[in-house]
């Protein structure tokens, strides 16, 4: 039963980064991005081909890169479609298979993974715990705090925060609101990218991993409340505890319909999730 | 645009006597296709519902006959059941789908549709993989020679023709009717629709259970066309070949998408899988539809069929 807990607050964690970043770009600029899981992968593997050249370092500009990509995904593809909802959905679904296919032709069906930044064991209450797992717990945790810090004390996050509320406000008060929409999307895909590294230590990673994380942050983003970044968190860690309890007690196959049940469920008790808005 | 149709009809009608045995069947393929292509765009672009997991029904239709032909791998013992009784069941079960998917989905306004049907395929895969015996897993399983809709290629092909032929009439009469135009309104303004007392929810319903059902008869027909069934009909590229050929022709517009999917179609198996193979690339086919479909949402978001009429006016 603990072991279930330490675990599901690990892994919770990592799907924390994931959808943190993808509820902030829904909540900010009502993007649903499907391409949301290709940042993640594209991250993992941007850290895994830098290894070499650059040990651990490699992360950074893994993660700086992605960001980049974010950003033009937004400018190239996104924005230009922005009116037609219906577009924005199929443009991002379109990227994410291309990119699958573009991984598939290069790194073959082949998982991959990131060497752990450190070795060793802890326990916890009895449970042994690789120290690797804990290193990675830490790091989601202040990466999430400092965006909320980001969010709430920044002029930047600030500004984020407008265009959520009103966006014409925004633009009348002149804040220049595709520059946010732009700068969002780099970070959530940032987030993304982060989560995928650190995904790619404990597990690997291959070319259709996108589409399983894109299952389990919408089943997070619905628990959650669809735009609610705080919401999400939580939800990731509840969709963590049961991904693990069920990894643990049947078979992690089994994991990804526990979370389908999940989205049926809270669907129909409580549709617009545990901390949502109308 | 009558003597079009009909004209383009009389073509289809004679033309297995002049083209090669693989133009033949790759046109039946084509065929069932465009119901797939239709039966969506009767949820997206009539009833404004953005379902993206259409293959779902398709993948439902086709393993429901193909299990019901094949009983013993269910380890049920059956009496021997016609192919078109089958079929027909096909479509109900995807329709029965459609309604409990529907039923929780269509009462919450804005993305969640779109969020849930987009899971659905992939957990449908799972599952077929977690019950490789009885699903064939990956590779998907035969259902026997006997079992085609004709014995010859020449007699599946116009089964096939009318078969889409009945669809397309069945799906006009549909949209001309009263249920059609009151889609139209809740696909235009959904508050007022229901302002003006339209009950929303159950008409999203209906329309929704009757693209469920057309999916569901056309992937049976397809395991009855190519004697196999196979994962493939659930997976997302399929999808998205189903949007991308709704999207080309124009959402909304029946005869659009009927023709948007004969272009993608022959597109994708015949020249963009020759460009492929010429060229001896290192990849799939669909690489060139994503990328095709991403540059026609750039050049125009508001569909091909609305830029062409824009421009005719």
């Amino acid at each position: 039963m603990l072991e279930i807990l330490i675990y599901g607050i690990i892994i919770g964690s990592i799907w924390a980064l994931v959808s943190s970043g993808f509820s902030l770009v829904f909540g900010v600029a009502r993007i649903l991005n499907f391409a949301h899981g290709t940042f993640f992968v594209l991250g993992a593997y941007c850290a895994i081909l830098l290894y070499p050249y650059l040990g651990f370092f490699s992360i950074v500009p893994a993660v700086i890169l992605i960001g980049a990509f974010g950003w033009l995904v937004y400018r190239g593809l996104i924005s230009p479609v922005k009116g037609y909802e219906v577009m924005v959905i199929l443009i991002t679904l379109a990227l994410a298979l291309l990119v699958e296919e573009i991984l598939l032709a290069i790194f073959k069906d082949i998982s991959k993974s990131f060497p752990s930044l450190v070795s060793g064991l802890v326990t916890i209450a009895g449970v042994p715990v690789p120290t690797n797992r804990l290193l990675i717990l830490g790091i989601a945790v202040v990466v999430i705090v400092c965006l909320d810090i980001f969010i709430r004390r920044t002029k930047v996050g600030k500004f984020i925060m407008a265009t959520s509320q009103d966006m014409e406000a925004s633009m009348l008060v002149g804040i220049d609101v595709e520059w946010v929409y732009s700068i969002t999307m780099a970070i959530s895909a940032m987030l993304a990218s982060l989560a995928g590294i650190l995904y790619a230590q404990i597990y690997a990673v291959n070319p259709a991993t996108a589409f399983r994380v894109l299952i389990y942050a919408f089943a997070i983003v619905i628990l959650g409340g669809l735009g609610s970044v705080r919401g999400s968190i939580v939800a990731s860690f509840i969709i963590g505890f049961i991904q693990v309890a069920i990894s643990m007690l049947f078979e992690p196959r089994w994991a990804e319909i526990a979370a389908l049940a999940t989205i049926i469920f809270i669907l129909i008790v409580r549709p617009k999730g545990l901390f949502g808005v109308e | 645009m009558r003597w079009l149709a009909i004209l383009s009809l009389a073509i289809l009608a004679i033309l297995p006597f002049f083209v090669p045995q693989s133009v033949v069947y790759l046109l039946g393929l084509t065929f069932i296709f465009v119901v797939y292509v239709i039966s969506w765009d009767l949820i997206a672009g009539y009833a404004g519902q953005i379902n993206l997991g259409h293959t779902v029904f398709i993948g439902i239709g086709a393993y429901t006959t193909a299990l019901l032909q094949n009983p013993e791998r269910l380890g049920i013992i059956l009496p021997h059941l016609p192919i078109w009784l089958t079929i027909i069941l096909g479509g109900l079960m995807a329709v029965a789908f459609g309604f409990a998917i529907g039923a929780i989905c269509l009462r919450l306004k804005g993305y969640y549709l779109a969020l849930v049907t987009a899971i659905l395929p992939l957990i449908c895969i799972q599952l077929l993989n977690v019950y490789s015996d009885v699903f064939g897993g990956y590779e998907g399983f035969s259902v026997g020679f006997g079992k085609a809709l004709a014995s010859s290629l020449i007699g599946k092909y116009y089964i096939s023709l009318a078969f889409m032929l009945l669809c397309i009439i069945a799906t006009v009469y549909v949209i001309k009717s009263p249920l059609g135009i009151k889609l139209k309104a809740i696909r235009e303004d959904e508050e007022l629709a229901e302002a003006v007392g339209i009950d929303v929810v159950k008409y999203k319903l209906m329309a929704f259970c009757l693209s469920a059902f057309f999916a569901g008869l056309a992937g049976a027909m397809m395991v009855h066309y190519r004697i196999t069934v196979g994962p493939d009909l659930f997976d997302v590229p399929l999808m998205l070949t189903i949007i991308l050929s709704a999207v080309i022709g124009g959402l909304g517009t029946i005869y659009g998408p009927i023709v948007g999917a004969f272009m993608i179609y022959l597109a994708k198996n015949y020249v963009f899988a020759r460009i492929v193979q010429e060229l001896s690339l290192n990849v799939s086919d669909e690489i060139f539809l994503y990328i095709l479909l991403i540059l026609i949402i750039l050049k125009s978001p508001e569909g091909i069929f609305e830029k062409v009429r824009r421009m005719l006016a």
